[in-house]
């Protein structure tokens, strides 16, 4: 490096400096997570080994729930995922199932299915939404649980208000209707609720992961693959580092900031009082945490947001590029617009470890990452066509983050291996060992991409979700 | 260090510690995978294990249960002995006797637990009520409680008091399966708060174990601990214990503390309805 004058030279030692301290600092920063995450996990394990969840399924002090499942053009699956929600391990709980003005046939299937009668069903909005055209109830016994609004569509957030206006139950749990829930997913996430002692529990969320080839029986799931398909395949991976290594330490921390919107439940009361989810956002299940967080906060009351490493609710990841880059980008635009909303928390010591450490986490290395690769990456071009690029250096660099990718890979899979073994089969272990060495090449560079799509939309002014296509599940 | 240091000042030392990494993280995913390699050959060699022991307990649960064979003539069988001596079949066969005692009443979970006895399965039981891992304690009590060990109620008794919430509800429940009504001194001087989930247990062991004798509940109502007296209201309503009206009528009318006093009415309405 010493041989370009001065200025150069001090440019190079600085820019150096500048992306070697980064990336120390965010793996390092990913390591502690996954030290915290492993270790809360075995403990998590071991007590769980012990809980008889069966005391939740007799009793009538079991908190009372309402899950929220919002519909969007969901005729070809509604029938058989209304079925599985209505029959899940749980005594106290209602479904309310909202049909977000779906242009298909949703609604009457579930009027046929389900011997469904308009009803005069007495309830207070609280937060203001779309109109409701009419809410439903079966005249079958059978189910009895269950609760259907019509409403003009309003997006998923608004959705998801009117079953928050309408829920009787003090908890709500919102999912995505085409997820499939594990049996006692509901017991599970029910329990954080009544383990608050002296502190208010005003959420708790539960591990999403990838059902893509994976068999699906009468809407549960009966057998674990890994897709032969690159890019959902890289996905689980994806997920096994996002919830068994980051978010399981997040939540250890308490500065948990997001809940899967595919699956958390809620305490109803504060959601309300905070303002229920915004509809001004496409991240509206970050958001509504953050606002929830941050109301207990300014007001100053004790609380806990609680986190269950149990894989309970598995979903369908993208299989095409077209409809990953949609999903990616709104991800970015969701992350930028909360992070917009409460910047007021950034660095504010009155936020705790929300401001010190949450919201500048996900700032520096959720929002700003993929700008500061972007940068590095044109940087880099510059270099090449100025010839100042040591080439050795480069690589040396590259080798340096390749490895360290595959590292925190293997992390993810011996985290795996070691507690829930969902992955038994050798096959599957090697095809997910092979895309920890494949995805800095190939899956990284289109999540950065994606992310600057987002950016561009935010930019651009971009509202909405778009079309979101799915492929379904491998059926038995 | 000096030399680490004469690198940093004289701006060498990002090849050094570049090259330093890599080998780092190589290294430690070489042995991350190994690992997982001997982790995953580890649990199919139990799997296999397992199933081969089946094979022999499912053997032994029968000539027990049904054919009164005594331990003492199933220890003249070599090949048991062999087995008996390595600690994860005693692991297996005490899993195995367990599930089977659940599902056995009257004679049957009588011969089980004298083959619980006789084989020696117990004294491990005890020994893991004194390890310091409070995992192993809660599986010893386990073990004690499934077999009815009344013996073990004093000792198990004690971690009721246990720093470790898991431990302190695997002990509660436990010597309310063993001792009914008995516990519930205990509880009445219980200092720490009591929270909603070891309410539901402690709730729940009265009503799983068929605790006839009620003797005592409304003793939870005079405790100072204010979540001992809500456990104690939730008790008498979720058992229907309208014989504790009396009881929680003098609490209703006699507290100060205007939760406890909305909680003892509402029971109050819901008994005398």
């Amino acid at each position: 490096m010493t041989f370009f004058n001065p200025e150069i030279t001090w440019f190079l030692d600085v820019y150096i400096l500048l992306i070697l301290g980064y990336a120390i600092l965010i793996m390092s920063s990913y390591l502690a997570l996954a030290y915290i995450s492993t270790k809360e996990l075995r403990r998590y394990l071991k007590r769980n080994s012990f809980v008889d969840y069966d005391v939740l399924l007799t009793s009538e002090f079991a908190p009372k729930l309402s899950l929220i499942a919002p519909a969007y053009n969901e005729g070809l699956t509604i029938e058989e995922n209304v079925k599985s929600l209505l029959s899940l391990n749980y005594n106290n709980y209602q479904v309310i199932v909202v049909n977000d003005g779906s242009k298909d046939n949703s609604m009457e299937i579930l009027t046929k299915t389900y011997d469904l009668v308009l009803t005069d069903l007495d309830f207070h909005p609280q937060i203001e939404t779309k109109k409701i055209k009419g809410v439903y109830t079966s005249k079958n016994a059978a189910f009895k649980k269950l609760i259907v609004v019509d409403k003009e569509n309003g997006g998923k957030a608004d959705a998801l208000n009117v079953g928050l206006n309408i829920a009787q139950n003090p908890y709500v749990v919102c999912i995505d209707v085409d997820c499939i829930l594990d049996k006692d997913s509901l017991l599970k996430l029910a329990k954080p609720f009544l383990e608050a002692c002296g502190k208010r529990i005003i959420a708790t969320g539960g591990v999403v992961r990838i059902a893509n080839q994976c068999v699906i029986k009468n809407g549960r799931l009966v057998e674990v693959h890994v897709p032969d398909v690159m890019l959902p395949r890289i996905q689980v991976l994806e997920y096994l580092r996002a919830f068994l290594l980051g978010r399981m330490a997040w939540g250890k921390l308490d500065g948990l900031l997001l809940i899967s919107g595919a699956f958390g439940a809620f305490d109803k009361e504060i959601a309300i009082l905070s303002g229920g989810y915004s509809t001004k956002t496409v991240g509206e299940d970050m958001e509504l945490i953050v606002r929830m967080r941050r109301y207990m906060l300014d007001n100053k009351l004790p609380y806990s947001v609680s986190y269950i490493p149990d894989p309970l609710c598995w979903t369908e990841a993208p299989e095409e590029f077209k409809i990953f880059k949609k999903q990616r980008s709104r991800w970015m635009r969701g992350t930028i617009e909360t992070l917009s909303i409460h910047k007021r928390m950034f660095l504010n010591p009155k936020y705790k470890l929300l401001g010190m450490l949450s919201v500048p986490y996900w700032t520096l290395f959720e929002f700003l990452a993929p700008a500061i690769e972007f940068i590095g990456l044109v940087i880099t071009v510059v270099f090449i066509v100025l010839g100042l690029l040591n080439w050795h250096f480069f690589f040396l660099l590259l080798l340096f983050v390749y490895s360290f990718a595959v590292l925190f890979s293997v992390i993810a899979l011996y985290s795996e291996e070691k507690t829930y073994h969902k992955y038994p089969k050798q096959a599957d272990f090697f095809k997910l060992l092979m895309a920890a060495f494949i995805e800095p090449f190939y899956f990284h560079p289109l999540t950065v991409y994606a992310a600057l799509i987002g950016y561009k939309e935010k930019v651009m002014g971009t509202k909405g979700w778009g079309e979101m296509t799915r492929k379904g599940f491998t059926k038995k | 260090m000096t030399e680490i240091w004469d690198l940093y000042k004289n701006g060498g030392w990002e090849v050094p510690f570049l090259t330093f990494c890599v080998y780092l993280f190589v290294i430690a995913s070489f042995i991350l995978y190994l690992v997982i390699v001997a982790s995953r050959n580890s649990k199919i060699k139990k799997e296999r294990l397992t199933k081969e022991y089946s094979t022999v307990i499912d053997k032994v649960m029968s000539d027990i249960i049904f054919d009164d064979v005594p331990f003492s003539t199933i220890k003249k069988d070599k090949n048991f002995l062999v087995l008996f001596d390595t600690s994860f079949f005693r692991e297996v066969l005490t899993e195995s006797l367990i599930n089977l005692h659940k599902n056995y009443e009257g004679v049957y979970a009588e011969k089980l637990e004298q083959f619980y006895k006789d084989s020696g399965l117990i004294k491990a039981s005890f020994r893991k009520l004194k390890s310091l891992k409070w995992e192993v304690k809660c599986k010893g009590i386990t073990e004690l409680v499934e077999f009815n060990i009344e013996e073990a109620f004093d000792q198990i008794i004690v971690y009721s008091q246990a720093r470790n919430k898991t431990l302190k509800i695997v002990a509660l429940n436990g010597c309310i399966k063993l001792e009914g009504t008995q516990s519930i001194k205990y509880l009445v001087d219980h200092s720490d708060p009591i929270d909603d989930w070891m309410q539901l247990n402690i709730i729940g062991a009265f009503k799983k174990h068929d605790v006839g004798d009620t003797e005592g509940i409304e003793h939870l109502l005079q405790s100072q601990n204010t979540t001992v007296i809500t456990l104690g209201l939730k008790l008498i309503k979720e058992l229907k214990l309208s014989q504790k009206v009396p009881h929680v009528a003098q609490l209703a009318d006699q507290t100060t503390n205007v939760i406890i006093k909305y909680e003892a009415q509402s029971i109050l309405q819901t008994l005398t309805a």
